[in-house]
């Protein structure tokens, strides 16, 4: 049962651990690695030794984490292979080796030779002007940057680098996870756990469903033996030691890297007032020992109301992290605008504060499109979302962008003045806190204030003479 | 009951026990170096019966009492306090360009706690001026008026609606203060504070505001009452004589009612009888302080 990690450590740490394992081996129940859960299938006759497996969900982290490097490069054909193509030779361009920080594949298809095309959520994105489904919706952002400088389209402000990753977040990782494995494939007549997932699986149908939603989620298997401030370290690539867990000196794409939410959840979380990722990878395990104890029968209803009470924990919280991302890029977009407005007035090059503009509102738009991939019919929040932060950001000389004409080009309207789409980006975050509860809260344009009104509002104010 | 002790042990009331003993101070000094008096007299005068007793004081009391009930029903006042602030910050973008310079903490600081004190004082002696000329508000304020005995409890003979009118004001003036200094300063935003409260509220009631609502006519220089008013001023304010009637509305600053035609500097020695005119010993009863008569 000890693996390398344990057999590496010197000797006097292997003793405290065993007495430790054994004075609380009742309260040990509880592993802390999403790893290694056994076979549980009594009619498995193949030769893997776990029931784990989610490779294929790790491989489209890699695939979306190498077309954010793609779309800058204004190959079209590159974007579509990697959003589409099945070839296991596309070479993983990010994360790639740096450093110490070893990766240990290259090729995509070391991890499992899938494409993001085929799970990109296909319902209507209200969010993009050109009503167009989620595919339609990548594949008109890839045309657009191959026509822009580095995928940069300075005049309407559209940093596509940003809106192509944040939006496949969403529209990939997080609506399959929380709008399928998490729900509908949740019900007693669909996979079933006293069978395997398919013919000479390893995994039972429940198994790999919850197996599959954890993939998505991007967090190193490891992480609740590690804080929040060492998976963003990993997501980073800056700390070889957190992410190496197996102590190969390799960092496993499958096992070991920190992708996607589970990054963003580990940004929001390491300033200490939120625990966003330990809640959801904790749900994760609760829910996968929970079937590892299952034992291949069929779940009973309390025991699949339990998984679901599982999955509720993990979609509520991972809905948070993106109304976290939301609010905090609304806040930058926010505090760029005033920098533009203060160069503008001194007469000076608004460029590099232009690239930011954008940058920052391409990451708010692809995480408000995100939120509303998730399966749930967010209503009027979903429409005061969409209104507020517009189609495009706020151009010079007062438009937004407002629509696509039939030959694919944008069109421009009046819009706001300056100010008022800035007061827009105050509303977006009030509108996160208001239906979302949202703690990090970065970048928080009106810290503060409330304390303030806190603290004159108790004053002699009834008073008088 | 703790929000009854609240006002004597929290510093931004003006009952806080500290502002008591500095007033009982003052008015020592007072009336034994310009008014001459005998330290025994002064003495009894404060632990006066007929004063603290009076049918006047009595009502003061019950409607203090009756008052700690009903201030909880101000609770949602407040809550709408952020939503309003929030309404006057986010418009204000409207109006004008986000400054991107910052000013030193200290100067924004002073300026906050300025705008504030002056609006609030402002405010206070607006709304005022509309309990004494509005007729129907005027019913509410009669109340307060109707005390024929002065002590510094006497500044909770409020009537309810009175009471909520004003938290209103301060809703509104703190509104508009913190989200014009919360546009122009962000997060430098703050109160110069003694003791947790603005530092200009502290030195008013640390320097014998209670003595408004006594016997003790302390009086400043006639051109300081111009500017600030002071507790003989008040005591005219609640003057049963006409020719007193609706003068010296200030709260803090005189400067309003000198603007208004509403100043009345004090006299010397002046000898004045509270009161409304004519009043029965029934407008005593809480059930005409608060219904009417
Ligand atoms: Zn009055």
């Amino acid at each position: 049962m000890f693996n390398k990690r344990f057999t590496a450590k010197a000797v006097p740490l292997t003793v405290v651990l065993t007495s430790a394992i054994l004075i609380s081996s009742s309260s040990f129940a509880r592993s802390n690695v999403y790893a290694d859960f056994p076979i549980t299938l009594k009619d498995y006759s193949g030769s893997a030794t776990t029931s784990v497996s989610y490779k294929g969900q790790m491989a489209r982290h890699a695939l979306e984490s190498s077309l954010k490097k793609l779309i800058s490069k204004g190959d079209v054909s590159a974007m579509q292979s990697y959003y589409s193509g099945g070839s296991a030779d596309r070479a993983i361009i990010a994360p790639a080796t740096k450093g110490d920080f070893v990766i240990m594949q290259s090729t995509i298809g070391e991890l499992s030779s899938k494409n993001l095309s085929g799970k990109t959520y296909k319902g209507l994105i209200p969010g993009w002007p050109g009503n167009m489904t989620g595919p339609e919706v990548v594949a008109f952002m890839f045309e657009k940057a191959a026509d822009a400088e580095g995928g940069y389209d300075a005049a309407h402000a559209y940093d596509y680098t940003q809106l192509v990753s944040k939006f496949l977040m969403g529209a990939v990782m997080y609506n399959q996870a929380v709008d399928n494995y998490l729900d509908e494939k949740l019900e007693a007549d669909t996979k079933p756990n006293n069978k395997p997932y398919k013919d000479g699986a390893a995994y039972t149908g429940k198994e790999h469903v919850w197996d599959e939603a954890f993939g998505y989620f991007g967090a190193p298997s490891h992480t609740l033996t590690l804080t929040a401030q060492d998976v963003y370290n990993i997501a980073k690539q800056k700390d070889v030691t957190a992410a190496d867990y197996n102590y190969d000196g390799k960092v496993d794409l499958y096992k070991e890297m920190a992708f996607g939410h589970a990054y963003y959840a580990s940004s929001f979380d390491k300033g200490g007032k939120t625990t966003y990722l330990h809640d959801i990878v904790g749900a994760y395990m609760d829910g996968r020992d929970m079937l590892v104890a299952a034992n291949a029968t069929a779940l009973s209803n309390s025991e699949r109301d339990q998984l679901k009470a599982y999955a509720q924990v993990i979609k509520t919280n991972w809905e948070k992290v993106i109304a976290e991302a939301v609010f905090k890029y609304a806040g930058e977009t926010y505090e760029d605008m005033v920098k533009i407005e203060a160069i503008l007035e001194s007469n000076g090059d608004v460029s590099k504060a232009w690239r930011n503009y954008s940058k920052h509102w391409g990451e708010l738009k692809g995480f408000a499109l995100a939120l509303q991939v998730g399966g749930k019919d967010m209503g009027a929040t979903s429409v005061r979302l969409n209104r507020l932060i517009g189609h495009s950001p706020l151009l010079l000389g007062n438009t937004q962008v407002t629509g696509v004409d039939s030959n694919g080009e944008y069109i421009q309207s009046n819009s706001e003045s300056w100010g008022g789409y800035m007061a827009h980006m105050l509303k977006v975050q009030n509108l996160m806190v208001d239906e979302f509860a949202v703690v990090a809260k970065s970048h928080d344009q009106t810290a503060g204030l409330a304390a303030l009104v806190d603290s004159l509002g108790a004053k002699s104010s009834a008073e008088n003479d | 009951m703790t929000d009854f002790f609240a006002n004597f042990l929290n510093p931004e009331k003006r009952l806080f026990v500290g502002y008591l003993i500095s007033a009982a101070f003052i008015a020592i000094i007072w009336i034994r170096m310009v008014q001459k008096k005998p330290l025994a007299n002064i003495v009894s005068g404060f632990f006066n019966s007929n004063i603290w007793f009076s049918k006047s004081a009595i009502a003061d009391y019950k409607l203090m009492v009756f008052n700690q009930f009903f201030i909880k029903l101000l609770a949602p006042i407040l809550v709408g306090q952020l939503a309003l602030t929030l309404f006057v910050f986010e418009n204000m973008h409207l109006l004008f360009s986000r400054p991107s310079t910052s000013i030193p903490v200290w100067m924004v600081m002073l300026i906050f706690t300025s705008v504030l004190f002056i609006l609030d004082d402002f405010s206070r002696y607006l709304l005022h001026r509309l309990m004494h000329r509005i007729p129907l508000l005027w019913r509410f304020h009669k109340a307060h008026h109707s005390a024929t005995n002065l002590t510094p409890l006497t500044v909770l003979r409020t009537h309810p609606i009175e009471a909520v009118l004003f938290s209103l004001r301060a809703v509104i003036v703190h509104s508009l203060c913190l989200g014009v200094c919360f546009f122009f300063f962000a997060g430098s935003v703050s109160l110069i504070e003694i003791f947790g409260s603005s530092m200009f509220v502290v030195i008013f009631h640390s320097l014998g505001s209670n003595l408004r609502h006594s016997h003790v006519n302390l009086s400043y220089w006639n051109w300081l009452e111009k500017i600030i008013v002071s507790p003989a001023q008040h005591q005219i304010h609640h003057s049963i004589n006409p020719k007193h009637y609706d003068s010296n509305f200030g709260a803090i600053l005189a400067i309003w009612d000198n603007l208004g035609d509403s100043c009345i500097v004090s006299e010397k020695n002046q000898e004045i009888k509270f009161g409304l005119k004519g009043q029965s010993e029934k407008a005593h009863n809480l059930k005409n302080l608060i219904i009417g008569s």
